[in-house]
């Protein structure tokens, strides 16, 4: 009886080792066996999901492809499924070891690793994305995603009838919130009775759990469904449900094409040529950057048929402003959930309060954890 | 004639056999997992090759796969005290996130503490909290007999969820932008590290552990206590030993090493409170413990093989090997581990029987 | 009898690991005789029928059932062939009924069949072969021997034309075996073949036509019953000569009150009154034979006295010392030991090695200590000396003892008791399972125990056992000793009786204390 017992419960520590240990990854990469052409550059990426995600991952790895078909030169590796605690400091200075002369690593907690490894490899240039610590050899970048999703905002505000909107949150923080509150100025431009009902799933790649998250939110009566993981399983759910949904990461349209009206999509690839290019030419600085709409590294996915082209010229508007740097998201009068004027008219929020974002915009129904 | 294959327990598996046969398991793993990396054009020599060399063939790699395996070790001598009593521990990533918690208390509320106080103490809460969070599943199960694969296993949950409660909010680096991250704690509370590499003193730790373990547990006369109500209950009840109070010590010892190893990792490695801090250490320290027959050398060793797995998997990755590969062949070696396990206790035999 | 046998079973080889329990053996089953199945434990009796019934298959050999070959693949190949077992450990649903649990074994997949053909078809068994049982008590409020009848029933009901009875009077009173022997006769007379597992010769030679007798795996002999000599039987049986009724050895002489128990009340594992009100009192020197069907009390008394239980209520005085609801680790250290009836697992424990075994209550003493480490080499010796002087058979001191024998294991767990040297030892069936000779050595060493002026609590359900060895027997029944007798007194009929709560002596001897 006692083996049985233990089997049983090998059998289940197996399966959670399994999981934990991700299994992820179903797109391989053909590498081409490089001529060792001595010149060539190699440039590594540091990937938190698999590659085939179809979301955060898959779209920085569209960029580093996007990189290689651009610059003959430049010869890139990437490996992906890396956990965020003590495996990414190895992982980086391997690739270092390696050879590679710029990387990019592309998760929030690649932060202090990153910086670590850098001061020990002062020759080679490190990217660190979403974070906010720099050093000599280190730069940051990010985009200015939140104004992808106000656009994306106003096809769901005009697409809604119930005038509840779901939004499949990940995580309690800045970039997230930022998302949810762009979104929901969005909606509210052109609908402005409509709520955002925010769930949070505490998770970046988790199809089943966000499904699920998604599909209480339909069952609350939403019947358009934003979200911010990189798993398309929040639009399957409103596809089944015959409701819609905005996708995120990559245009999500392939996954849910009845569902998706748009997705707000990362477009890495001509950021990455101008880094390379960059540290090729030895022009490149430890700058912070943020990019926007107007540099193309945000954009709309095509809009689903169900959009309509009353709806895609109030979009096309508000991008036009955007890109001409007419107007922006966060520019006052902006109220927080109770009313009160957080922004004032004529204020404009600055770039270190957003990446900070700690409170929720007017008709937003959800609260931030603390 | 009829040809039969039945499966007989041998009685006394041979020593020898207990070394040779995990050898050749290994083995056999990799001769599977060199198939399929054939069949998806690979060169398995040159993908194994870079597996070697990426974990153990170069002194960073043979470093970094040490410093992967402390978490293990001690996650998995934790769990061994625990397992020797038949007491099934699940929860060491729960203990783990907790003593990590509770070492983190020290250098975030007094950072100016001198080194001397601040590791030490770290250490002690590290222990204390992991201990706790070890002592409570040992309640339930002394005093109203639940279950403690369940209850240690939901309190990993409560643990993590725990610690991710605190990053995003009280404990949030005010100087963060609001990521979910303590600040940075100050030198006087990290670890010292051998060399330049990330080896700490979390090694040294989990050696003289392992050593104090082998005497505890082989010599004394509580480990006899723990060996004879693990082999049986009754016995023990009969022989007037008090379960009830071992179950207490057990379960707050297997804890309050796995709580440290928690410790060990905030303070020797990340330098901060985060979620995300372990990638399972508690999980796969249980398979640790157990294909090390929870003896204490034996972990240490296992810890390491481990540890250069999953280094020399993310290594491969930099030729072109994609994760679920990597992770394919760290499974085969498990499966293969496990079947080798079976045929130690095993054997088949052919029987000729006469069919009328 | 030069009828065709209804069975015959050929040169049957059985392996397990490391032993050979059947090694080619012949037997033959004839319609109408009860055939008896002798042999010490381990003689490979249990093997060769429970191969008849489909449970092993046999490595060699062969069965004809009727002259025409058999192979049984499971146990329901054997039943269709007409054979059925009844085991030692009834394998009946406890919540159901007879009726159901009849039905459960149904034939020819018919699967439902009317209440009133089964009650029916169970009358008639009744009125055949006297095996009378209520259809609708549900099994669990059922004695011992009415489960019996159940199960024996339940072979009859599926056609069984060998009925293999392992063991079957281990469990009974003398009234429900005499019962049982009447109902097997009958049954054979019937024209069945019943087959009779027993390592006690009174029995066979009460009851059997015929004795098949095993040793070591192999027929050593099979003869019919009214030829044979029960000293004949032994020698057949052991391979050696054995004196069957030693002599009772010297009695000791009585000493003063070891243990004195007042109104002693405690639960049993289902939070029933397991004990109620029970007193008793024992002297220094004497052996206290507890008679009784299991399931009265016995074990609540055990471990009441070894503080494995909690007394609910009364007091127990044990040296002058009120002892009620002490740990089982203080009543050790006042000299209290145990020999519990589940050896191996209780009293022993299997997976550690005999050195470990020994320690198991006195591994904090300081002789076997360093400090708050073992000394493993002191225990090493003190083990050795033990076997020695108990003459325990072991593979060695480090092995573990569960591949050990029976008699080996309570051996050992007697060794480790008496060299504890305590002043009462309560012992629970000691020779339940043993072969002759492993009993006779186990009873030795409970006699020396007793000469040395221990007191000792003897439980069991060996009626032989109790005379050949106690100073004073009680029955224990419903949780009270109902009778408590000086041997010369006993009388056994009336024991039987009480053991089966029918009879309450007309004179008060409950007080007839000592002697």
């Amino acid at each position: 009886m006692k083996n049985r017992k233990f089997l049983i419960l090998m059998t289940v520590v197996m399966a959670l080792a399994l999981v934990l240990t991700g299994c992820g990854g179903k797109k391989e990469e053909p590498k081409k066996e490089a001529p060792k052409a001595a010149e060539k550059l190699k440039v590594a990426f540091v990937y938190v999901g698999p590659v085939g995600d179809a979301g955060w991952t898959y779209a920085h790895d569209q960029g580093r492809k996007y990189l290689e078909s651009k610059m003959p030169d430049v010869q890139t590796v990437f490996v992906e499924s890396v956990p965020e605690g003590a495996d990414s400091e190895r992982v980086i200075t391997q690739l270092v070891e390696q050879g590679a002369k710029v990387v990019f690593t592309t998760s929030f907690g690649y932060m202090d690793p990153t910086i670590n490894v850098a001061k020990k490899y002062p020759g080679v240039t490190f990217m660190h994305c979403s974070g906010f610590k720099t050093a000599p050899n280190v730069g940051t970048y990010f985009g200015r995603m939140y104004q992808a999703r106000y656009l994306s905002g106003i096809a769901a505000g005009k697409q809604t009838k119930s005038n509840t909107i779901g939004y499949v949150a990940a995580f309690p923080i800045p970039e997230v919130v930022r998302g949810i509150n762009a979104f929901t100025l969005g909606v509210r431009s052109v609908n402005p009775q409509a709520k955002v009902k925010v769930i949070w799933t505490n998770t970046w790649y988790d199809p089943a759990k966000e499904k699920q998250a998604a599909m209480s939110l339909l069952d609350a009566g939403a019947d358009v469904i934003a979200q911010h993981q990189d798993t398309p399983g929040p639009m399957q759910a409103a596809q089944e449900k015959g409701k819609f949904g905005i996708g995120y990461n990559t245009d999500m349209s392939k996954m849910a094409p009845k569902a998706v009206l748009t997705s707000p999509v990362w477009n890495w690839g001509p950021y990455y040529v101008k880094v390379v290019e960059g540290v090729k030419n030895k022009t490149w600085k430890n700058e912070q950057y943020w990019g926007s709409m107007k540099e193309n590294v945000i954009d709309l996915a095509p809009f689903g048929p169900m959009v309509t082209d009353d709806t895609k010229k109030l979009i096309a508007d508000s991008k036009k402003k955007i890109v001409d740097g007419t107007w922006d998201v966060f520019w006052g009068p902006v109220k927080d959930q109770t009313g009160a004027v957080k922004i004032a008219a004529g204020q404009k929020m600055s770039d270190a309060d957003m990446l900070g974002f700690n409170w929720f915009v007017e008709g937003v129904d959800g609260t931030i954890p603390k | 004639m009829a040809m039969a294959v039945k499966l007989e327990k041998r009685l006394n598996p041979s020593a020898a056999m207990n070394v040779i046969v995990p050898l050749v398991s290994v083995l056999a793993a990799f001769v599977v997992g060199a198939i399929f990396l054939t069949l998806t054009d690979r060169d398995p020599l040159e993908v194994y090759t870079a597996m070697f060399k990426g974990a153990l063939g170069s002194q960073y790699g043979l470093a970094e796969t040490v410093v992967k395996a402390i978490p293990l070790m001690l996650c998995a001598l934790g769990i061994s005290a625990a397992f020797r009593m038949q007491l099934w521990n699940i929860g060491a990533e729960g203990q783990f996130y907790m003593g990590a918690f509770a070492a983190s208390y020290l250098p975030l509320t007094y950072p100016q503490l001198p080194i001397w106080l601040m590791l030490p103490g770290m250490a002690l809460l590290g222990c204390f909290g992991g201990g706790l969070w070890g002592l409570a599943p040992a309640m339930l199960r002394a005093r109203w007999k639940v279950n403690e694969i369940i209850t240690t296993l939901m309190f990993n949950y409560v643990a993590i969820l725990w610690v991710d409660f605190l990053v995003y909010g009280p404990w949030k680096d005010p100087k963060g932008f609001n990521f979910p991250l303590t600040a940075k704690f100050p030198a006087s509370a990290a670890l010292p590290t051998f060399g330049d590499s990330r080896i700490h003193v979390g090694l040294i730790i989990a050696v003289v552990l392992a050593a104090v373990f082998w005497v505890v547990f082989e010599k004394s006369r509580w480990g006899f206590e723990i060996k004879v109500i693990g082999a049986s209950e009754q016995a023990a009840r009969y022989a007037g030993m008090n379960i009830r109070r071992n179950i207490y010590w057990v379960m707050l010892l297997s804890g309050a090493v796995c709580g440290l190893a928690g410790m060990a990792e905030v303070s020797g490695i990340v330098g901060r409170l985060q979620p995300n801090l372990s990638p399972g250490y508690g999980y796969t320290a249980i398979i640790v413990a157990w294909l090390s027959k929870l003896h204490p050398a034996a972990i240490l060793l296992v810890s390491i093989l481990f540890g250069a797995l999953q280094v020399g998997g993310f290594f491969v990755q930099t030729m072109g090997v994609p994760a679920s590969v990597a992770a394919m062949l760290q499974g085969a070696v498990l499966f293969f581990v496990v079947g080798g396990e079976f045929l130690t206790q095993y054997r088949f035999v052919s029987s000729r029987k006469e069919v009328a | 009898m030069m009828k065709q046998p209804l069975v015959q079973m050929r040169g049957i080889v059985k392996k397990f690991p490391g032993v050979v329990a059947n090694d080619h053996v012949d037997l033959d089953l004839f319609a109408g005789e009860i055939h008896a199945l002798l042999g010490e434990n381990g003689s490979g009796k249990s093997t060769i029928m429970s191969i008849l019934a489909g449970l092993y298959k046999p490595d060699a050999g062969e069965i004809l059932v009727d002259g025409a070959p058999a192979d049984f693949g499971s146990p329901r190949d054997a039943i269709d062939a007409g054979i059925g077992m009844v085991h030692q450990h009834f394998k009946l649903v406890e919540p159901f009924t007879v009726a159901q649990n009849i039905q459960l074994s149904e034939r020819d997949g018919a699967f439902l069949l009317s209440d009133a053909a089964i009650r029916q078809e169970i009358k008639a068994f009744e009125t055949r072969f006297g095996l009378a049982v209520d259809p609708d008590a549900p099994v669990w409020q059922l004695s011992v021997g009415e489960k019996q009848r159940v199960e024996i029933v339940r072979m009859l009901y599926r056609g069984s034309r060998v009925l293999i009875l392992d063991e079957p009077t281990a469990v009974l009173t003398p009234q429900e075996t005499a019962e049982l022997f009447v109902n097997m006769k009958k049954m054979a007379a019937a024209g069945c073949a019943v087959v009779f597992i027993t390592h006690k010769m009174n029995e066979v030679q009460e009851v059997a036509d015929r004795v098949t007798v095993l040793r070591g795996g192999k027929v050593s002999g099979t003869m019919l019953c009214r030829d044979v000599h029960a000293q004949e039987l032994v020698w057949l049986m052991v391979g050696r000569e054995i004196v069957l009724n030693a002599e009772r050895c010297a009695s000791g002489q009585c000493g003063g009150e070891i243990l004195s128990m007042k109104n002693v009340s405690a639960l049993n594992d289902s939070g029933r009154p397991g004990l109620s009100d029970l007193a008793l009192s024992l002297r220094a020197g004497q052996i206290f034979g507890i008679a009784g069907v299991a399931g009265n009390g016995q074990k609540e008394l055990a471990e009441v006295l070894t503080g494995l239980r909690r007394t609910e209520t009364g007091s127990i005085q044990f040296l002058g010392e009120n002892v009620t609801g002490m740990s089982p680790s203080e009543l050790i250290a006042r000299g209290i030991s145990y020999v519990p009836e589940d050896r191996l697992g209780m009293g022993l424990v299997p997976s550690l090695d005999a050195v470990e075994n020994m320690l198991l209550k006195s591994y904090t003493h300081p002789e076997y200590s360093h400090g708050w480490l073992i000394n493993r080499k002191a225990a090493e010796a003190k083990t050795a000396a033990v076997v020695q002087q108990y003459n325990v058979k072991l593979a060695g001191l480090s092995q573990p003892v569960r591949s050990m024998s029976g008699g080996n294991l309570q051996k050992l767990l007697l060794a480790r008791e008496i060299s504890e040297h305590p002043k009462l030892i309560i012992v629970v069936y000691p020779a339940r399972g043993l072969d002759v000779g492993a009993t006779e050595s186990i009873h030795k060493l409970l006699m020396e125990l007793r000469d040395q002026g221990a007191a000792i609590l003897l439980v069991s359900e060996d009626l032989d056992e109790l005379m050949k060895l106690s100073d004073r027997v009680g029955v224990m029944f419903g949780g009270q000793i109902v009778g408590n007798f000086p041997i010369e007194e006993v009388d056994l009929e009336e024991v039987g009786l009480l053991m089966m709560g029918l009879f309450r002596p007309k004179e008060e001897r409950i007080h007839g204390d000592g002697r």
